[in-house]
């Protein structure tokens, strides 16, 4: 059997499997009253050079404060990936361009003064802290160097010192850890691998190839460009932005399952804490997609504030998600935000220009 | 991967074993053995952990693994075994693995890299003769067995025959009668011997002669020692230490007023009577001049006209007569919509926006216009699709430019800087390098070449081309000469040749701009620093840039020096620009400055009253208010044109007379 023709059966077989084991889990969802509760995010203007706080009470966002970073002002440095840690002591801004590596700043929460800093590898994104290791680990996406494969940087962000670097392949996205923390995932968006990194061994245990038919050299049609494991479940959901399609895996048989048909360019996904909701960022169609998991079905597909969509996170009470817009040019950017109980966006404000990297940092109680 | 680790499973069991799931919060520890440990440089030794309860038990199937805080001088191991490569102290971590999203405790090991013993004591270019009172400065070095300099060790030096020759405590090695004496250094039981020959001095009588009575500040004035013997006749290759007294007019606590180099050039910063004291051996020469001010009064700038840009940043700008003979000037954008400004300048005193063209970025950082007056090229950054690249004009009619293509074919990380000569653009690539594009066909452009510095951490920032030589500028890696045409080094564009490079230690390398001295003949390049230790607002607050201009002779260009620089004190310099003897220096929040740099340059320009003339733009309608922030100069047919990043184009005019 071919490697592609092996993919697809693999994708019949399992999708039963799947659908029975979320039914077990699924429950009616309810429209909700307020949360009571007042959401936290960061996010990242990378033609701006800016973080934006942004905080939102249930009905409204608002910005809260903008972080100038950066280090050569008159420059556009680009910061990209942003990532709270476990205590939300800190917040970690992987800056693009630097001299030319790119650059992992860490920033006190509680008044934004730059802490530390260290050098990783060319035009490093998307970054993630695992609470098992207490290691941060942050691709090198180099979007703009040659098609060769780049690499997984592995920071103590004690010491703010990189303790490891893991060749993957060539521009790796989308780097998000299991739950357990135990396992790294990152998709090579040109050769459309997925890669399984040890968090703690920092060596590369598994290798998917994403496009049902084997690309040529660094020639991917699906173009993955993120990849999320479900929180309660053994998968993986991947964005395939080249093909405009979800791909779920399985991560005991290592298998793509189901491939679900999206909008154009899907870019960015997350699964909600309870893993029935999908929320994906379509960047080319400028749109938000929510999915169900269990039937494979789009609920809703919501216009962005923006043309150009990019970043999604949920809160951790799986109530809302928030959705990072670029805009084009003097366009300013922004974020938005869904209800996932009514599948609806219940509000949206401006930031800084092209609006990228997006991360939960705290609730509190509103009010307080 | 240079870090190697991995998990070290711990199955140190005892009589009764403890198992991880029984374990709550904190009942758990990581014992290291040994907790520090020194290993040589290159050598390899064992490191052991352990998972042990509260009880000191062991606990079963609790992974631990090991990282390096420093992983360039100390590798571990997947098994735990640790290699030395760097002399220094550093922390090896061992941490355990317990899952349920939850960090396991960890333990440190200190590891101790000892420098490798010092091998062996060596002189390094001591001279083997010297002449009675005269000296020089020898040095001494330890080594370790790899031959690798321990510059944490001094070793110490003495003299056999303090009667023949003298040693300080810095290693000033004195002569002092005729004869021979061992120069001892050691250090412990290492030691090495160097044989010093005193000769008898034979000057007798020196005649110290300057280059030029009529001085004025910043003056290069050359001393010449005419050495001769007690019966008059000349004599060659015995050393000459020259020295400087001063009495500057104004004597109200004033600091460093003068400069002289050993080759006896002598600069003065402050008028005043200056002695010069030439001295070998017991000959001593003394030579007073008078220095005066170099102006008595300096130049006014005064305003003509402006294009006021006061709704986003204004970046770079050009200057150029246009084909129909008319002058334009075209301006970026920083920070916005990607636009770029075009301007009817004939009349610097009314200054028209003709046009304006909006592309794909957040900052059209440089714009530049081929000298026939046809082509415009626009640098993009930021652009929505991350493409980037530079957008190429036909500019035949400022008032109506039309965009005749794009290229961003491996230019998609952004292009800060650009340069056109000829029909090649040189057009930066993400920071990383130039690329050289031809543009015969300004609708088909092709990338014909590129110059990049592979050296770790290498990164440009502009590149500016004359007379068949691209300087860039590199931050830290300096000036970069490159042979693009002039066939100095055989090279074209299509085959960029290095000629020559200069680097300074702060890094801050920003811009560069060649110019050969009229009076001298030398050739220099200054190059331009750019730093925002205070940070850069883009809003509400003005920005205190720092920086300064470093000039270099390249005259010798095996040998590039730094001899001058210009640095005028709480401010920051940008570009420039150099026209005859007068250097443009945009200096931010210093505004505009006019230099003189005429004749022989030593020591700080600034100090030494060169500036023509300076001029401070401020706007209560800028982009910020009131925050002069001059971004780049350009001298255009007897006006000064130039860009402020918050309140757009000026043209000014020096008044008053030249001196």
């Amino acid at each position: 059997m071919s490697r592609s023709a092996d993919l697809a059966a693999a994708a019949i077989t399992v999708v039963f499997a799947a659908t029975a084991s979320l039914a077990a889990q699924e429950k009616p969802v309810a429209i909700r009253e307020s949360s009571g509760l007042e959401y936290h995010v960061l996010v990242a203007a990378e033609s701006a050079d800016e973080v934006y706080k942004v905080a939102f009470d249930g009905k409204k966002a608002r910005v809260t404060k903008v972080v100038n970073v950066g280090y050569q002002p008159t420059e556009v440095e680009g910061p990209h990936g942003l990532t709270v840690g476990p205590k939300g002591r800190y917040w970690y801004l992987s800056m693009a361009h630097g001299k030319p590596f790119g650059i992992l700043y860490k920033y006190d929460a509680k008044n934004d003064e730059l802490v530390g800093q260290t050098e990783l590898g060319m035009f490093p994104a998307t970054m993630q802290i695992s609470k098992s290791t207490g290691l941060l680990y942050c691709v090198n996406f180099n979007l703009h160097g040659r098609m060769l494969p780049s690499s997984v940087s592995i920071v103590d962000p004690d010491e703010m010192v990189e303790v490891g670097r893991t060749i993957t392949g060539p521009m790796p996205h989308g780097s998000r850890l299991s739950p357990d923390g135990l396992h790294h995932y990152s998709c090579a968006m040109m050769s459309g691998h997925l890669f399984e990194i040890d968090a703690a061994t920092f060596g590369v245990t598994r290798r998917l190839q994403l496009d049902e038919k084997q690309p040529k050299g660094h020639d991917s049609n699906v173009k993955p460009t993120w990849v999320q494991p479900h929180p309660k479940l053994r998968r993986a959901y991947a964005a395939l932005n080249g093909a405009a399609q979800i791909a779920e895996i399985d991560l005991d048989t290592w298998r793509v399952t189901r491939r679900f048909k999206t909008a154009k360019g899907p870019y960015n996904l997350e699964v909600s804490p309870d893993g029935k909701r999908l929320v994906v960022s379509y960047k080319t169609a400028g749109a938000v997609g929510i999915w169900d998991l269990l039937s494979g079905k789009e609920l809703a597909r919501i216009p962005s504030t923006r043309r150009v969509t990019h970043g999604v996170l949920i809160s951790p009470d799986g109530r809302y998600a928030f959705v990072s817009c670029e805009g084009v040019g003097s366009e300013k950017g922004a974020v938005d935000v869904f209800d996932l109980s009514t599948n609806l966006k219940v509000a949206s404000v401006d930031v800084g220009l092209q609006a990228g990297g997006i991360a939960f940092w705290k609730t509190v109680k509103r009010g307080s | 991967m240079t870090r190697l680790f991995a998990i070290l499973g711990l199955l140190i069991l005892v009589a009764v074993p403890v198992g991880a799931q029984d374990l709550t919060k904190d009942e758990i520890v990581v014992r290291v053995k040994p907790a520090s440990i020194t290993i040589p440089i290159g050598q390899t030794k064992q490191v052991e952990a352990e998972v042990v309860d509260i009880g000191g038990r062991p606990v079963k199937n609790v992974p631990v693994f090991f990282f390096s805080r420093n992983r360039r001088a100390v590798s571990v191991t997947g098994d735990g075994k640790v290699t030395a490569r760097k002399p220094g102290t550093f922390k090896v971590v061992a941490r355990a693995v317990v899952g349920r999203q939850r960090r396991g405790p960890s333990a440190t090991v200190t590891v101790t890299v000892p420098f490798p013993e010092a091998a062996a004591v060596e002189f390094r270019n001591a001279p083997t003769r010297l002449y009675v009172g005269t000296s020089v400065r020898i040095g001494a070095v330890i080594v370790d067995k790899n031959g690798v300099v321990r510059n944490d060790l001094d070793a110490k030096l003495a003299s056999d025959s303090d009667q023949v020759a003298r040693i300080d405590g810095f290693g000033t090695v004195t002569g002092t009668h005729p004869g021979k004496t061992v120069i001892k250094a050691s250090h412990r039981s290492l030691t090495a011997e160097h044989t010093i020959e005193v000769l008898a001095n034979p000057v007798a009588n020196i005649e110290l002669t300057p280059n030029s009575t009529k001085v004025r500040t910043g003056d290069v004035v050359k001393f010449t020692a005419g050495l001769r013997k007690a019966d008059g006749s000349e004599v060659t290759g015995v050393p000459v230490h020259y020295s400087l007294t001063a009495k500057p007019d104004d004597t109200l606590g004033n600091a460093a007023t003068g400069q002289i180099e050993q080759d006896g050039r002598f600069v003065a910063e402050s008028p005043g009577y200056y002695t010069v004291v030439a001295s070998s051996g017991s000959a001593i020469a003394r030579t007073t001049i008078r220095v005066v001010k170099r102006f008595k009064k300096q130049r006014k700038v005064e305003v003509i006209g402006r294009g006021s840009v006061t709704d986003t940043h204004t970046s770079d700008l050009w200057v150029w007569e246009g084909v129909d003979g008319r002058d334009y000037c075209v301006t970026g954008t920083w920070g916005a919509n990607g636009v770029a400004h075009f301007w009817d300048v004939t009349n610097p005193g009314e200054i028209k926006k003709i046009s304006s063209v909006t592309v794909d970025a957040r900052t059209v950082n440089d714009v530049k216009v081929s000298k026939d007056g046809k082509i415009c090229i626009l640098s993009r950054e930021g652009a929505s699709n991350r493409k980037n690249g530079i957008v190429i004009l036909d500019v035949v009619d400022p008032t109506n430019p039309k965009i005749l293509s794009e290229f961003t074919t491996d230019l998609t990380g952004g292009v800060h800087n650009l340069f056109i000569d000829g029909h090649y653009v040189y057009a930066l690539s993400a920071g990383r390098r130039y690329d050289i594009i031809d543009i015969k066909d300004p609708q088909s452009p092709k990338r014909v070449s590129s110059y990049q510095i592979f050296e770790p951490g290498a990164s440009i920032h502009d590149v500016w081309v004359e007379d068949g030589i691209a300087y860039s500028s590199n931050w830290r890696y300096g000036i970069h000469m490159v042979d693009v045409g002039n066939g100095i080094a055989g090279g074209s564009p299509e085959n960029p040749k290095k000629i020559s490079s200069y680097a300074y230690p702060s890094g801050w390398n920003h811009a560069a701009f060649p110019f050969k001295s009229q009076e001298t003949g030398k050739r220099y390049v200054v190059a331009g620093d750019e730093a925002f230790p205070f940070g850069l607002h883009t809003k509400d607050t003005p920005t205190y840039a720092r920086g300064w201009m470093h000039f270099i002779d390249f005259t010798d260009l095996e040998k590039p020096k730094e001899v001058a620089r210009y640095q005028v004190p709480e401010a920051g310099t940008h570009n420039l620009w150099i026209e005859g003897d007068l250097m443009y220096a945009a200096y931010y929040n210093g505004g505009l400055r006019v230099v003189d740099i005429s004749g022989d340059l030593m020591g700080d320009l600034y100090k030494q009253g060169r500036e023509v003339a300076w001029f401070i733009p401020t706007d209560k309608a800028g982009k910020i208010a009131n925050a002069p922030m001059v971004w780049g100069p350009q001298p255009h047919k007897g006006h000064i044109f130039f860009t402020d990043w918050n309140s757009g184009l000026w043209a000014v005019k020096l008044s008053g007379d030249k001196q």
